[in-house]
């Protein structure tokens, strides 16, 4: 095995850090419920979630559907053979929301690494985010068959308004005297995100946590299909084509490729996690539902080229991703009590060919595993309390994951809160949250975060002094939908 | 005095239905039976069921049920009178935009379903249901349900279907016409004096037939 050096320029590990912080400012997409397709529907928020975002079985096939069920007055036009040219609602299904957070760290980030201080990653850790974001949507029906999930946000981390998960798909169904009552809706789908087309919430566009803080060290890396820092999220387009059948059966195929925001277009050696050609996207589910229960289990995945960044020519030899995935989920709907489980597993198997070659990583192949489980509770969509687990495992490497350090003489750290002294992404820990829901479309949540390993470690994981326990957050929000 | 009152009242309603004459089967067009089964596979289904035969207890089955009383709520929502939680919530909204035609349309598709399996319950509950049904309370003046929904709670016209209907939902109704919260003044007269313990037993043995 050939094993490269860790002594590494200063310069490359700060960029690396740089570009691992910008990942996380940035954030992994969350999920969003929304009352544009409340006005649309003329149905109150419960008939499609249990507690916002969370889908019912009504709300997944809301969504299979293509989100086009209209109840509101439609503008019309029909061609002389009374073929439909125009089925457009007269009023737009918008609708808007606002986030308002508070987070704080059990350990204030030091102010001992002066890199990292110049990101400026965690510098909202400890005060009030008036937004953490602030969303317009437009969600709903475009044409018969067609509509959309349209989001636009503000970040006010980042101090960014820029598209946020969408999601535009055409459905329609098919019968056959020969298959009695079963039916195949058959669909489409064009979208910005891997997995924030499904219709389950154990992936990462929609699982649990649905909502966290965007401002506070989180681990190192996932799994490109994981919501974690790793997730290769908005910078991937796709159009897929799905089918949904008998209410039970769901196979999906989608091809992603690249698809940055901003930056300079043409892509160049500036961007990082650009993905090369076409990125296969799977997922199959079967569900069943019986009195008040329903029960989902599937499988996902995607193989990923992605050139390696760090000021890569975006050309040649690439990092290849290959994510297996299976989740399960099951809810009880009660009259005053609702249960849901979730339950996902990714496993990564990564080629670093370009890595490896250009000295961005120590082992040509990887693996980075993440297990997420989840169990929530509501009384009457009111009140309730969630516990959610997360372990993420992986190769030990030492120039993907490099220890931090002080200097002795000066006191000045490098890799602080994002280094790993064991070279390790291994990463674990508990969310706890409560919610109080005064109304159907405001949640307020306190959630904390408690890290029992984090970044191959728990004292001293970063080689700086930081403990994992100084990560927990506490996170404080006010989540309004209308 | 008080059972001729109810007698009375659901004869009135009898005529005041009869005088908006529900759509017969042999008047509805088959484009607009053609157009009710698309919409009732396609998106009533969601809810209540391929058929009508609902999975979840918040949804009624509605196969089977009497087209009457299917076009009578299908009104009802649209006119928002009908006002129970699960109405305005799910209801309000599906049936803002129906027309008459379709409405006719729906409840006579809905009607020529085949029934829904029926769930046999507690042998306790279900035989006290079962004399309650047949029997009523007559102590407390409570007629036999039988006498306006039937022998076998198959419903007729304006007066709903009850045999295999969900038991959670059965009881919700009767609570929501207690409180009324659904506006149903004949059967708010019926079961305003029913203890939960008759409702359950009831509505058990009725989700058994």
């Amino acid at each position: 095995m050939n094993v490269q050096s860790s002594r590494r320029p200063a310069l490359q590990r700060v960029l690396i850090g740089a570009v691992g912080t910008v990942l996380l400012l940035v954030g992994l997409p969350q999920a969003r419920a929304v009352p544009s397709f409340a006005r649309q529907t003329g149905m109150a928020c419960n008939t499609c979630h249990t507690v916002f975002p969370e889908l019912t079985p009504f709300g997944r096939e809301f969504k299979l559907n293509g989100y086009v069920l209209d109840n509101i007055k439609q503008i019309k036009g029909i061609t002389v053979e009374r073929q439909e040219t125009l089925a457009l609602s007269s009023i737009p299904p918008l609708s808007a929301m606002l986030q308002v957070s508070y987070s704080k760290t059990k350990d204030a980030v030091p102010d001992t690494d002066p890199a990292l201080a110049a990101t400026g990653a965690f510098a909202k850790d400890g005060d009030l985010l008036f937004p953490q974001q602030a969303s317009l949507f437009y969600a709903g029906k475009i044409a018969d068959g067609l509509g959309a999930f349209v989001q636009l946000t503000f970040s006010g981390a980042a101090n960014t308004f820029a598209i946020d998960n969408t999601d535009v798909r055409y459905a329609h169904h098919f019968s056959s005297a020969s298959w009695g009552e079963k039916d195949l809706l058959l669909g489409l789908t064009l979208n910005n995100n891997p997995t924030v087309q499904d219709a389950w919430n154990t992936t990462a566009a929609w699982g649990f946590p649905y909502q966290s803080s965007n401002v506070v060290p989180t681990p190192i890396t996932s799994p490109k299909l994981d919501s974690g820092a790793g997730g290769i999220g908005q910078n991937a387009g796709g159009l897929g084509a799905y089918l949904w059948w008998n209410n039970s059966i769901y196979a999906e195929f989608t091809a992603y490729t690249a698809s940055k925001i901003g930056g300079t277009h043409p892509l160049d050696s500036t961007q990082a996690t650009v993905i090369n050609g076409l990125a296969p996207y799977w997922r199959l589910a079967w569900e069943n539902r019986w009195d008040r229960n329903s029960l989902s289990i599937g499988t996902y995945g995607m193989v990923l080229n992605i050139f390696p960044g760090a000021g890569m020519p975006l050309s040649g030899p690439t990092n290849k991703y290959t994510d297996t995935a299976f989740d399960a989920q099951y809810q009880f709907i009660g009259e005053e009590h609702m249960f849901t489980a979730l339950a996902t597993y990714i496993h990564e198997k990564q080629q670093l060919n370009a890595s490896f070659q250009n000295g961005l990583s120590q082992n040509q192949d990887n693996t980075l595993n993440t297990l997420r489980l989840a169990g929530e509770y509501y009384y009457r969509r009111q009140i309730g309390g969630s516990i959610g687990f997360f372990n993420t495992t992986g190769s030990s490497d030492n120039l993907l994951y490099p220890s931090g350090s002080v200097d002795p003489t000066t006191g000045v750290a490098t890799g602080a809160v994002t280094g790993s002294a064991n070279n390790s992404p291994n990463s674990s820990g508990y969310i706890f949250e409560a919610n109080y829901l005064p109304w159907l479309n405001v949640k307020l949540q306190l959630q904390y975060v408690y890290y029992t390993k984090f970044n191959g470690g728990s004292t001293n994981y970063d080689g700086t002094g930081r403990n994992a326990t100084g990560n927990n957050v506490l996170y404080l929000l006010g989540w309004f939908n209308f | 005095m008080k059972r001729a009152s109810v007698l009375l009242q659901v004869v009135t309603l009898a005529a005041v239905a009869c005088l908006g004459r529900p759509a017969l089967p042999a008047d509805i067009p088959d484009a607009n039976k053609k157009a009710a089964e698309k919409m009732a596979s396609e998106v009533c289904a969601a809810c209540h069921g391929p058929g009508g035969r609902s999975i979840s207890p918040t949804f009624p089955k509605l196969a089977a049920a009497p087209a009457p009383y299917l076009e009578m709520q299908l009104k009802s929502f649209r006119d928002q009178t009908r006002a129970d939680p699960d109405a305005i919530a799910y209801m309000w909204g599906m049936a803002a935009q129906l027309d008459d035609a379709m409405i006719g349309a729906l409840a006579d598709y809905y009607s020529r379903q085949r029934p829904a399996a029926s769930k046999p319950g507690d042998v306790a509950l279900v035989s006290a249901g079962k004399r309650l049904y047949e029997q009523g309370v007559p102590a407390r003046q409570i007629p036999a349900c039988a006498s306006c929904h039937g022998a076998t709670a198959e419903g007729n016209g304006v007066i709903p279907r009850l045999a295999g209907q969900h038991a959670p939902y059965l009881r919700k109704q009767i609570l929501v016409i207690q409180n009324a919260l659904r506006t149903a003044p004949v059967m708010h007269g019926v079961v305003k004096d029913l203890t939960l313990d008759q409702t359950q037993a009831v509505a058990l043995y009725l989700e058994s037939l």
